[in-house]
């Protein structure tokens, strides 16, 4: 399933309904929605937040191939930005001296089974898989 | 949909999805709290990382007068997301089995 979203938070609750579709004509259950979401929400939210002045939409592409949901996320002319480089963010610090912010690219690398992101001719495309079993 | 309120025993009810799109909501409820709180999450399906740091602002800004943030009934996809982030070690927080 394919579809092309407008650049904005408020795209959230659209993308979650054709998920939700998705998922619901697959049989697939809440152990692989949430991470799902949670991923997707935070890849999504990143091409927004990072490109304001853009205003192409971006493509969502949901599948499934055997044991394995795979979620493609494509973006067009921007700057390229590596999603699965790694980070180093504080989860171990004290109240005090925790910043807010930063975990979300943190999170998904721990949520999804493999992440890959490549970039060309100013496209970039994000694709993460999440095992059904 | 996203709903934050008040329960009648005073506990703060969160319930439906805490997304990017409802994190002002959130706040904006959670910046008007000034004491110690127990936040019932028994009914909310969702979190992402916004919805965290909207919890993480609160917690910092609570503790600065000694107060904070108790999260009860989370669920066990939140309850990953928690532990995650480190968040088990700065909130009090309760699943329905603890």
């Amino acid at each position: 399933m394919q579809k092309k979203f407008p650049r904005s938070y408020a795209s959230l609750e659209d993308i979650f309904k054709f998920t939700e579709r998705f998922f619901d004509a697959e049989n697939i259950g809440e152990a692989v929605r949430f991470p799902v979401h949670f991923v997707l929400e935070e890849l999504f939210t990143n091409m927004v937040k990072y490109n304001p002045g853009n205003s192409n939409d971006i493509m969502l592409d949901v599948n499934r191939v055997q044991q394995n949901v795979t979620v493609s996320l494509t973006d067009f002319d921007v700057d390229s930005f590596d999603v699965t480089l790694e980070r180093n963010v504080d989860v171990e610090s004290p109240l005090k001296q925790r910043k807010v912010g930063g975990l979300g690219l943190h999170l998904i690398q721990k949520m999804v089974d493999s992440l890959e992101y490549n970039y060309s001719d100013r496209e970039s495309n994000i694709t993460f898989t999440k095992g059904l079993a | 949909m996203f709903q934050i309120d008040f329960g009648s025993d005073g506990q703060i009810i969160c319930s439906g999805r805490l997304d990017a799109a409802q994190c002002e909501k959130a706040q904006s409820f959670l910046d008007a709290v000034d004491n110690s709180r127990t936040i019932d999450f028994s009914q909310l399906e969702y979190i992402s990382s916004a919805g965290l740091g909207v919890l993480l602002k609160t917690q910092k800004r609570l503790a600065e007068s000694e107060a904070g943030l108790k999260i009860v009934n989370v669920n066990h996809h939140i309850h990953d997301v928690f532990r995650y982030s480190g968040f088990t070690a700065i909130f009090d927080i309760e699943t329905p089995n603890t």
